[in-house]
């Protein structure tokens, strides 16, 4: 859709998804740099920004991690320079030192950070609101409710950030990143605005005397905030019964007042502004209400700052929200959830939908895709700790490896934190086992994950020497968030080749024990993983294997896999389903008919790992390219 | 009760497990490592050859007995029972590497030689270190798994993987008594839906057993009392209460009991059969009125069933074993050595489980002995 994105027709409308909306959006602003590191659900817009960054006379990085990102952004802005960083909301926390810092000391050149916070953690670990963000480092904060208004946010962020010399984050939620809605295209400007050279006694600096600027800055803002052009209302001048919705809560409280004919008689207040709140607006709607519902995803940040705004003008209202339990305190907000809110506000019986009988959806665990080295690797391991004296401790992080904590990957680890932490948690633990912790301790991360946050830790394992191993599980790819690159894999966000960054020399480099395998050799590297783990110290494994989805993508001819119908155990005694039910690879199927194991061809990529497995030898690969 | 599951519950986590290998070489789901059973993945098959084998499932011993040695007289405290001798290798160079006199070693020998057997399933050790079953088909090749580790490897996973194969059609097994009862149950209580091809199972020499050692154990034992490594150990008679680790040069070092007490197979103090039962031929450390130092050079041999009987025919023709008169008290002696192991197990699972756990179905028997 990347025409859209550079097309130069104001007043055309386009259909856009959300996260398209902010690339036209950083277009039509004349960014001069964008940096992200990729996080769902955003990881699209320094996708599209790097494939147009050449045309429109900008840079895009893909980021070694999100506080590489936020850092460059402000160091770009010395030089007035347009920024936006693209981060989800794990991202942004990441980033918190910088973005407190640097709420501090302000920017020069617009910077616009744009999170997404995922409700319901459709794509993350799990839900944060990172509204708190704003409110903590004292920042603005904005939220659209449409494609459209993502879009023309950017613009109104950038000139608010260089008005007030301030980054402004723009809040997304999953729904508006990747909902489709028509965009009318705006103005692009001819040229991106010149860098100003970096005077002599310009100043970006965090010393604590600017801590009452700050807030000077954040009172003006909340100025600003009082005629925000992307607040509204509707509904009775004098509402006795008020909602007042964040981000997509507008949208589906129009929907529900619409259903339940209510549009004139409950007052919907829509706040775009959510730091700081523009009081006096509020007040004009809250003063005359009796009953005030609260729409807004994750946590009841609108909900609590009303509740104190009501407080402090001694305003006698019953607040509803995701705060008393009208709505979940947790998970995302859907439209029915919300029409049977209004319809508690309104005291009116929902009327009953036509078509309420979809037959419910099959449910499934969350795997590993056919064919995926994680898949091997987590057999592997599992084998290799059951042939512990004591059971070992395994300690997850952030890739797809983190369903190895569920049945794909054999209900792997014990603990998992936040992204780049298992090599810490382990080091601990590996510090532990000198102190009568006897248990081998093992943990994990993926090449991305490697280059954003392991390295540190790496140093400290290895200064320490932590008596652990960590599994690099290299898979060549970002695959969790759509196959970004990152150091290792020798492109650019804008396309361009670079010199990789090998994982193993930056490994010994720092003096770590360091070994490859390649998990599909299954055998050998077992033996090998067992043979680290029983030596002392910190021991580094790279298992190397590229992503199936990559692999499956470049391969020409597929291998020919199928069973041997005569040789299949089936459920018998020696096999029970071996492929189908344990090693669990979406092209191992079972003929129930026949009561043997099946390949899925379709499924299937022709890894060849469950033929190795096989205890009836009944797997069968022909033909087709070698791995 | 999933067959992975029935097998950790009522065997490994009681400390139950032999080690033997009975429910290994199977499929996917058992393995060993440093004579730890381990189970790799659950099973959720109902019923399997891994519960159906294991010594340590609860098994109504008589009626086994009774299916394995039809008309056989069973002796109450050493079961089915022909005859017993004292006899060794007649060719010294086999005693040289063997235990104690080298009956095994010969009638092994002497069986693959004669075609009696068309392969052999014994345990190998290095040094007296990390045994492992091996099928031996070369009769020049049974002496190199001459001698005792005291430690007991997972022998059996060899068996299950050759009667897999089928291409041996008359399988001789060497083993402690949790294997040839394994074996029996193999052979007279199969998977109606997979047999093994236990048919092929065709001699089973058991080896006497007062009890296994844990690997680690033995071999942190063995690292400490003879750092150049141990070619031999043995068990001297209980009045010397020692353990004795020789190292290739010959030298002996002797270890106190006490030492080793500790590293026995909590297995093994639930185990009630000193003499392997469930065999054609049992064979274990001479005793006789001459002494440790002459007794060591000699074997007890119980035969029990006609094939056994055959076999030591066999070998008396061929020259291959020489006898010796036995005490007129061996027979009884050998009784209350064997009534003491039963009395051990029967109090070890009454104070580890309130009951007679994996023995239940032999309670009547274990009355009759005054063990009840």
């Amino acid at each position: 859709m990347e025409w859209n994105m550079t097309l130069n027709e104001p007043g055309r409308v386009c259909l856009m998804q959300g996260n398209e909306a902010i690339v036209r959006g950083a277009v039509e602003a004349g960014i001069h740099f964008a940096a992200s590191y990729p996080g769902s659900p955003s990881s699209q817009i320094l996708g599209m920004l790097g494939k147009i960054a050449r045309e429109r006379n900008f840079y895009a990085q893909w980021a070694t991690n999100e506080v590489c990102a936020l850092e460059a952004c402000i160091g770009t802005s010395l030089a007035n320079a347009r920024s936006i960083c693209i981060v989800k909301q794990n991202g942004l926390l990441c980033t918190a030192d910088a973005l407190h810092c640097g709420a501090q000391h302000g920017v020069k050149g617009g910077l616009v950070i744009i999170t997404s916070d995922d409700p319901s953690a459709h794509s993350s670990t799990n839900e944060f609101d990172s509204r708190f963000m704003a409110m903590s480092a004292d920042l603005p904060m904005l939220e659209p409710t449409s494609m459209q208004e993502a879009k023309d946010m950017v613009p109104y962020a950038f000139e608010l950030s260089e008005r007030y010399r301030q980054m402004v984050i723009i809040r997304l939620t999953t729904r508006v990143c990747h909902g489709r809605g028509n965009v009318t295209l705006g103005e692009l400007p001819e040229t991106t605005r010149p860098l100003r050279p970096v005077g002599e006694w310009d100043r970006l600096v965090c010393v604590s005397y600017r801590h009452m600027p700050m807030l000077e800055t954040l009172d003006s803002l909340q100025e600003a905030f009082e005629v925000c052009p992307y607040n509204h209302y509707s509904g009775p001048e004098q509402p006795k019964k008020l909602i007042v919705a964040g981000g997509t809560g507008r949208l589906y409280a129009q929907e529900a007042l619409h259903r339940l004919g209510l549009e004139d008689e409950i007052g919907l207040l829509s706040l775009a502004s959510l730091w700081p709140l523009p009081e006096r607006r509020i007040v004009q709607y809250l003063q005359h209400a009796e009953e005030v519902l609260t729409l807004e995803e994750v946590d009841p940040f609108l909900e609590r700052n009303l509740q104190a705004i009501a407080g402090s003008h001694r305003f006698t209202i019953r607040f509803a929200g995701r705060g008393d339990g009208a709505l979940p305190r947790v998970g995302e907000l859907t439209p029915d959830l919300v029409a049977e809110a209004v319809s508690a506000l309104a005291g009116r019986p929902l009327p009953t939908r036509r078509d309420e009988t979809q037959p419910p959806l099959l449910e499934r665990d969350l795997n590993f895709c056919a064919g995926c080295p994680h898949r091997a690797t987590f057999h592997i391991l599992r084998r290799v700790l059951r042939r512990e004296k004591n059971p070992g401790i395994v300690v997850g992080d952030i890739g797809c490896y983190i369903m190895s904590g569920q049945e794909a990957g054999h209900y792997a680890y014990q603990a998992c934190n936040c992204m780049g932490s298992g090599i810490n948690l382990a080091e601990g633990l590996g510090q532990l086992t000198a102190y009568g912790l006897d248990q081998k301790v093992v943990t994990m991360c993926g090449d991305s994950t490697f280059y954003h946050s392991i390295l540190p830790g790496l140093i400290n394992a290895r200064y320490h020497d932590s008596n652990m191993l960590l599994l690099v599980l290299d898979n060549s790819a970002t695959a969790m968030t759509g196959f970004q690159p990152h150091p290792g894999t020798g492109i650019t966000a804008m396309g361009d080749d670079v010199p990789p960054m090998e994982i193993r020399p930056i490994c010994e480099a720092m003096g770590c024990k360091v070994a490859e395998a390649d998990p599909f050799q299954v055998e050998e590297t077992e033996s090998l993983m067992a043979e680290l783990l029983s030596q002392p110290g910190l021991k580094v494994l790279i298992l190397r294997q590229p992503c199936a989805t990559l692999k499956s993508k470049s391969r020409r001819a597929k291998l020919r896999v199928y069973v041997d119908q005569d040789k299949c155990f089936g459920d018998g005694c020696g096999c029970d389903r071996f492929c189908s039910r344990v090693w669990g690879c979406p092209g191992n199927s079972w003929d129930f008919a026949k009561n043997k194991a099946v390949i899925d061809p379709v499924s299937c990529v022709g890894c060849g790992v469950c033929a190795k497995l096989c205890p009836a030898g009944a797997i069968v690969v022909e033909g087709g390219e070698e791995q | 009760m999933l067959s992975t599951y029935a097998l950790d519950s009522q065997v490994i986590q009681k400390g139950l497990c032999t080690g033997c290998g009975a429910c290994q070489g199977l499929c996917p789901y058992w393995g060993s490592v440093r004579g730890r059973t381990v189970c790799y993945y659950d099973c959720e098959r109902s019923d399997g050859r891994c519960q159906r084998f294991c010594p340590r499932m609860p098994t109504d011993l008589a009626a086994l007995r009774q299916k394995a040695f039809p008309g056989e007289t069973i002796l109450p405290e050493l079961g089915p029972y022909r005859a017993l001798y004292l006899a060794r290798a007649a060719d010294g160079t086999v005693r040289a590497g063997a235990q104690h006199g080298g009956t095994v070693t010969a009638l092994v020998e002497l069986a693959l030689r004669e075609g009696v057997i068309d392969g052999a399933l014994l345990s190998r050790a290095r040094g007296t270190l990390e045994p492992a079953g091996e099928i031996v088909t070369d009769p020049a090749e049974v002496r190199r798994c001459s001698g005792s580790s005291f430690q007991i490897p997972p022998t059996l996973a060899a068996l299950n993987c050759a009667l897999q194969e089928n291409t041996l059609r008359r399988i001789g097994v060497v083993g402690t008594p949790c294997k040839t009862l394994a074996v029996c149950k193999m052979r007279c209580d199969p998977l109606p839906e997979n047999g093994n091809h236990a048919e092929n199972i065709a001699l089973v020499i058991g080896l006497f057993c007062g009890w296994g050692l844990d690997w680690d154990g033995m071999q942190a034992l063995t690292e400490r009392c003879t750092p150049s490594g141990a070619a031999h150990v043995d068990i001297l008679p209980s009045k010397y209460h020692s353990m004795e680790l020789t190292d290739g040069a010959g030298r002996v070092t002797p270890v106190d009991l006490d030492e080793v007490l500790p590293l026995v197979r909590p297995a093994c103090r639930a185990c009630a059969d000193m003499t392997a039962e469930f065999a054609d031929l049992s064979v274990g450390g001479g005793r006789s009125a001459d002494g440790w130092d002459v007794d060591k050079q000699w074997n007890q041999i119980i035969v029990r069933t006609k094939r056994g009987e055959e076999l030591l025919e066999l070998a008396k023709r061929r020259g291959v074993l020489e006898f010796k008169d036995l005490p007129d008290t061996a027979l009884d002696k050998l009784k209350r050595a064997s009534l003491g192991k039963k009395r051990t197990a029967v109090r070890t699972l009454q104070e580890a489980e309130g009951g007679l756990g994996y023995l239940t179905p032999a309670a009547d028997e274990l009355r009759q002995l005054g063990l009840l």
